[in-house]
């Protein structure tokens, strides 16, 4: 650059002399004042200029209305150089910045004057092709400086939708959390109200057992009373075959209803019977087997319904949802019967080993595996299976698998499950208690463990959990 | 021998099977009783009444089953013609809203019983479905008047000569 501008100023002088020289040449050199307009943006360019003295600025007008000031031409540059050698409109227009002396030379005659005055014909050319590579050179730069802001500008929009993601998946959290402290409040409401009745339908059961018992006198029917209250009830299919049995070997009972209530009764209850029949009306031998039966009934009923509440309470632990040193096996299993409803016809294999207790939030920690096993029991057919497995590492490493032998996950699925906001799911499936992966990884990433997906060599997804071993603080 | 009409229980939970089936007794000396334990199961009983050439006057179905849904199960029969006009109530203590629109409308379904029923529920249901299944069937009215409908019985018999059955 240096030595182009050296150069430039000695052909300028050796230009400034011919022009001296040539009265021609002379009458073409005008000066202009600070403001002066060389050429219009937009318009055919009619002169060439070539700078003598002064400085000339090439503006140029945007779509959006905004100018920008392209560059400043000095003594030995030329002004409209580019529409002049391409024949286009100009591109800039060209205003005086400084008082400007300028060679002013006509398009149509420029070819004549550089044949008539050959003196010139060379050190003018030279010039050109100086301004041409100048402007070239100021075009490289200002690409890679764009290039630069460019990539300056994606880092930063990369970094605010990064930010705008972290604070629509904290919104979510929150959101989430709110929703489960709501529900743990009513659950423990619920559990209370729920848990009076039960009490009552036990204990009545159980004192109605007692009642019947107490007037037990050792007769047939104390003892028929008791094969009742010690009956499992028998599947639909057992009870056609047991019913044709009872119709040959009691064929004097005729109504069906009764068929059926002996068809229940075990064998040696039927002994009983049997024997009984001319002493005992039948009626009053399977009254006594029925209430027995439901007595039983009602126990298991009750017995169910209290342990539904007992695991419903500690599985949303809202009575005490702090950091706290658990066996997460426990939570494991009150997740199992609260989604007992889901796994009932899936086949579950359990295998949890003994691990050390560690610090962690037990309703939280449900969640996790809420949300793993619902997603499991969506996709498994009746008769799938599904696989928990704990274990530890030393005494520092806790291991939860958890796998099925669904379909799996499709391989492009597999790195975005984790993912805020993404669903494999149709829109308006129903609301579930899991809420989404991506708050079971912010679960476990809090507990300081991490949490990983992988599809089975023999088919079906594989979650696993890795969660520390640590005391409370 | 008379035609039997049966009323067929689909229920999986054994002890719910059993309270149902103790309440629906009073029928069982005009309507013999079958239960299922699954819809598969229920799909051979179904067979062997047909086959014993008796028919299914009312099904009670619960809804969650091992296998084939309760719901699809009932659509499945009623796309039957032999099983089309029987009665089809759903016992349920878990059938969504989506389930029991889809029940009605693909099913035809006849009555909706939420768990836990009472017994006075399940009875004035069962009268009414079997009144309307022999009424709509042209079945000898006179042999259920004692268990069902009486007062509708009669009213029809008027409106038809009794040498129709």
């Amino acid at each position: 650059m240096q030595n182009a501008r050296y150069d430039r100023k000695q052909i300028l002088k050796f230009v400034g002399a011919a022009i001296e020289e040539s009265p021609e040449l002379r009458m073409l050199v005008d000066s202009f004042e600070p403001g002066d307009v060389f050429f219009r943006q937009g318009e055919k360019i009619t002169h060439l200029y070539l700078m003598l003295e002064g400085e000339v600025v090439l503006k140029h007008k945007r779509e959006d209305g905004t100018t920008l000031e392209l560059i400043t031409l000095s003594a030995g540059h030329f002004a409209g150089l580019v529409a002049f050698t391409t024949g286009n409109h100009s591109l800039t227009t060209g205003i005086a910045q400084k008082p400007c002396r300028a060679l002013c030379i006509r398009q149509d005659e420029f070819d004549r004057y550089m044949n008539d005055h050959s003196k010139l014909k060379h050190p003018l050319q030279r010039l050109m092709l100086s301004n041409m590579a100048d402007r070239f050179m100021t075009n490289v730069r200002l690409e890679s400086q764009m290039n630069a802001l460019n990539q300056e500008l994606e880092i930063e929009s990369n970094q605010l939708k990064d930010a705008f993601q972290k604070l629509e998946e904290s919104q979510q959290r929150m959101v989430h959390q709110e929703k489960m402290a709501t529900l743990g409040e009513l659950v423990a409401g619920f559990a209370h109200e729920v848990n009076n009745p039960a009490a009552a339908l036990l204990r009545s059961s159980e004192m109605l057992k007692e009642n019947f018992q107490d007037s037990n006198d050792g007769t047939a029917k104390s003892m028929i009373f008791e094969y009742g209250l010690h009956s499992e009830p028998l599947g639909s299919s057992e009870i056609r075959e047991r019913m044709l049995y009872i119709q040959k070997t009691f064929p004097w009972v005729k109504e069906r209803a009764l068929v059926r209530k002996l068809a229940q009764m075990p064998d040696l209850a039927l002994e009983l019977v049997q024997k009984n029949k001319k002493k005992i009306p039948i009626d009053e031998l399977i009254q006594q087997f029925e209430a027995g039966k439901f007595i039983h009934n009602i126990q298991v009923a009750s017995e169910r319904i209290t342990n539904l509440v007992k695991s419903l309470k500690s599985y949303s632990r809202q009575d005490n949802n702090d950091w706290d040193m658990i066996d997460i096996r426990d939570g494991i299993k009150d997740t199992i019967l609260i989604l007992s409803n889901r796994l009932k016809y899936l086949s579950l294999q359990l295998d949890l080993k003994e691990i050390p207790k560690t610090c962690a939030k037990m309703g939280e920690l449900n969640q996790v595996w809420t949300n793993i096993l619902v997603n499991a029991c969506d996709v498994l057919q009746d008769g799938g299976e599904i696989k928990i497995r704990t274990k530890s590492e030393g005494d520092y490493k806790i291991v939860v698998e958890i796998a099925d032998n669904g379909p799996g996950i499709p391989e492009e699925v597999l790195p975005r499950i984790f993912e805020s906001n993404f669903t494999t799911k149709n829109q308006g499936a129903k609301f579930g208690l899991g809420l989404g992966l991506a708050i079971s990884n912010e679960i476990i990433r809090q507990h300081g463990g991490f949490i990983k997906c992988m599809n089975r060599e023999s088919g079906g997804a594989k979650f696993q959990i890795i969660l520390p071993v640590k005391n409370c603080v | 021998m008379e035609k039997q009409i049966y009323i067929l229980v689909v229920e999986d939970e054994l002890e719910v099977m059993d309270a149902l089936v103790n309440d629906l007794q009073s029928f069982e000396t005009y309507f013999p009783v079958e239960t299922a334990n699954s819809s598969e199961e229920a799909k051979k009983v179904v067979e062997q009444i047909y086959y014993g050439g008796n028919e299914i006057g009312l099904i009670l179905c619960d809804h969650v089953l091992p296998g084939q849904n309760g719901v699809d199960f009932l659509i499945e029969l009623h796309a039957d013609v032999l099983k089309h006009d029987s009665k089809k109530v759903l016992v349920t203590g878990q059938a969504g809203l989506e389930d029991t629109i889809h029940a009605i409308n693909s099913a035809d379904l006849d009555h909706y019983i939420a768990k836990p029923w009472t017994k006075e529920q399940l009875d004035s249901v069962v009268v009414k479905q079997l009144t309307d299944y022999v009424i709509e069937e042209k079945l000898n009215p006179m042999r259920f008047m004692a268990i069902l409908d009486a007062v509708r019985l009669a009213e029809y018999m008027r409106e038809h000569k009794l040498s129709d059955y």
